[in-house]
């Protein structure tokens, strides 16, 4: 295929001179242990240590003179179809970030003077006929190198000082599967792990371990077929066609040598087999590893263990988009993992076992509930074909989505947003389309809805963890989309859909402070320090899968709202 | 349903789209079976929403004002970061049956 050779033969990396500031000169090797222990001045990995905290420990900037906070730099990285999603990382003053197409940058932390820029070709053809694209949500840092990956099946290799390409390997045949990678990797003992996108499509969304030093792929695990176990939970060898990308980035726990991963819904997503999904409907059976939380070994990509914490999901609530929270308490160790239904859930970090479930929306009935004790589903709603009653909750793009929340060490309180909000559904008999090129297989009709409590809304929630206890509440007028971060200066911040960046008191939800970035925030929000002064980082710029959904349903801002921009905004005390 | 039924459902879909030609313009059948109330299903509502019914992802279909020329442009050709070209995936015959749905949307 004409694009397919032009893939093979292009990359072409623009590196810029390499003006290194001076925090840089006496820098250690961004390495496991490094990123493991999380040091404050740095963002090391997409929720800034494999803890998952999303949680800065500066405290310059406070709840007493955030009131003070204004913009120090911003940076345009140009192109930014489908806004700015990604998840900024700093080491050693240098901050990196990534926009639509791989378009990966450094900057000066503390000046945003431009490092050098890796504007990779893309194969265009592949793009132009791809859904979920052309956005990239991050990259990795690690062995001086930085990682990305592509919507057209790629993983490159940078020189972290210069952006110069090292390597690239070939990972996904994107012209004819169509996904690619939109997720950041991670990186963690010398593997750079990375999930293909979504659960839309008829593939087997796997997640690849690569060597960091050279590229080349050391492992694959295949998510619905990664098992002879798993291949036993597809009816009719429906696991060929099953979905469940792992889209969003996993993490690592030393202790065990566990990559920790995601994996989204299977395909199609609404299944019409009614409550006998076991023997009959679309892809009968529980359909392992969908909908799960796996736990791999780093080394081999070998599963250790699991829990699915959908069985035979057939309503899009993916395990994929939830960060991992490690959290030791009482002699326990914890792993709390938000899936995309609205329920948090908290595991044994040895092996997965279910220590608690909780709701952190109140509109849901794809269930009645879930067992806190077992994970059990309770009271499931299954379909069959035809025009459903009343509203399915939460809506497609999740009671919680991919955007991050944050986990506050000295508060002990997580910080996370939930969405109230539904949708009619009407399930429809499909068959997947595999050729000339894979294709979307949704399984219904459908349309967004007002929830049973009234209308739609976010909103930001402070809790316990394991318990889900509620400390306080934020409300916000449409479901915020962008990551949370908390900080060792009591200050929580939510990047909101209409543009503005508030700061609340960790401690008590008091608003102290907002600004207007002057488009809708989708991305992530990061907290660092450079030359001595802590500086705040979010992206801000709207469009995309969930976004888009905003200006027919909510007007304006959102009706009138500039589309395919991005900003990034450093902030910093006067 | 047996995944060898699924497959061939699919192959029938294919087949209807375009054979996985070096070239992106499909050989073009004299008629088309293309099934569009199950490609709404599949991948087109994913954006507009009920079926072409409502906005959502994408716009209203229903009782738009574009000519069947724009439509069988978009369809082809795409828009970038908005609408995917499936110029390689349908026919002229498809697309005209895709327009055809199109026009004769009515409210539920």
């Amino acid at each position: 295929m004409r694009g397919h050779a032009k893939t093979l033969m292009m990359t072409v990396a623009v590196a810029t001179g390499a003006l290194l500031p001076a925090a840089t000169a006496n820098a250690q090797p961004v390495d496991t242990a490094r990123i493991e222990a999380g040091g404050a001045n740095d963002w090391l990995t997409y929720h800034g240590s494999y803890k998952g905290y999303d949680f800065s420990g500066l405290d310059q900037i406070n709840a007493g003179n955030v009131k003070d906070l204004q913009v120090a730099w911003t940076h345009i990285p140009g192109h930014s179809t489908r806004g700015l999603q990604s998840m900024p990382l700093v080491a050693d003053g240098v901050l990196y970030y990534t926009g639509s197409y791989s378009r990966t940058f450094a900057l000066d932390g503390a000046t945003g003077k431009l490092i050098w820029s890796f504007l990779p070709e893309l194969d265009d053809a592949t793009v132009s006929r791809q859904t979920h694209s052309p956005y990239t949500r991050g990259l990795a840092l690690g062995e001086g190198k930085a990682f990305v990956g592509s919507v057209d099946g790629r993983l490159f290799g940078l020189d972290a000082k210069t952006g110069k390409l090292l390597w690239e390997t070939k990972l996904i045949d994107s012209a004819k599967l169509t996904v690619g990678f939109t997720g950041a990797p991670l990186y963690a003992k010398g593997m750079v792990i990375i999930g293909a996108q979504g659960g839309e499509w008829p593939y087997r969304g796997p997640i690849f371990g690569v060597d960091a030093a050279t590229g080349a792929k050391k492992w694959e695990f295949d998510t619905t077929s990664g098992t002879d176990e798993a291949k036993k939970t597809w009816g009719n060898d429906t696991w060929r066609v099953g979905g469940g990308g792992g889209w969003m980035p996993g993490t690592y726990d030393s202790a065990t040598n566990t990559v920790w991963w995601g994996t989204a819904n299977p395909d199609p997503l609404y299944d019409w087999s009614g409550p006998d999904y076991k023997t009959t409907g679309a892809r009968p059976g529980d359909n392992l590893y969908t909908s799960s939380v796996i736990a791999l070994d780093i080394d081999t990509g070998k599963l250790k263990f699991y829990h699915q914490e959908l069985p035979h999901d057939t309503w899009d609530f993916d395990s994929a988009p939830g960060e991992f929270v490690s959290i030791d308490r009482d002699g326990k160790q914890y792993m709390v993992h938000p899936n995309k239904s609205g329920f948090i859930f908290v595991y044994d970090r040895a092996d997965a076992k279910v220590e608690n479930v909780w709701p952190i929306v109140q509109n849901y009935n794809f269930v009645k509930g879930i067992d806190p004790k077992t994970g059990e589903l309770i009271g499931r709603r299954d379909f069959t074909a035809g025009k459903q009653e009343g509203v399915l909750c939460p809506h497609i793009s999740g009671g919680v989505s991919w955007n991050s929340g944050s986990y506050n060490p000295n508060t002990g309180l997580y910080y996370k947003i939930g969405n109230e909000w539904c949708m009619t559904l009407e399930v429809v008999k499909t068959t997947p389309v595999t050729e000339p090129q894979v294709q979307l297989n949704i399984g219904a009709n459908f349309k967004i809805a007002n929830p049973p409590s009234g209308e739609i809304y976010g909103h930001l929630d402070a809790r316990d963890p394991i318990t889900g206890e509620k400390k306080w509440e934020v409300r916000f007028p449409e479901p915020p989309m962008a990551s949370v971060l908390s900080t060792a200066g009591n200050l929580v911040f939510v990047p909101d859909s209409r543009g503005t960046l508030h700061a609340y008191n960790a401690q008590t939800g008091a608003e102290l402070w907002n600004h207007s970035d002057g488009v809708g925030h989708q991305g992530g929000i990061i907290s660092y320090s450079a030359g001595g002064k802590q500086f705040i980082a979010v992206t801000a710029g709207f469009g995309g899968m969930a976004s888009d959904d905003f200006g027919p349903t909510f007007g304006e801002p959102y009706k009138s709202m500039p589309r395919d921009e991005g900003i990034l905004v450093v902030y910093s005390l006067k | 349903m047996k995944i060898q039924h699924a497959l061939g459902a699919a192959a029938v879909l294919a087949a209807l789209a375009a054979p996985a030609a070096a070239d992106d313009q499909p050989s073009a059948p004299a008629k088309s079976t293309l099934d569009v109330d199950q490609l709404f299903a599949t991948t087109c509502g994913f954006c507009h929403a009920n079926a072409g019914r409502a906005a959502g992802k994408g716009p209203q279909l229903m009782n738009t004002a574009r000519s069947d020329d724009f439509i069988r442009n978009r369809i082809k050709n795409g828009k970038e970061g908005a609408m995917p070209a499936f110029g390689r995936s349908f026919t002229d015959a498809d697309i005209d049956r895709i327009i055809a749905y199109i026009r004769a949307l009515k409210p539920q």
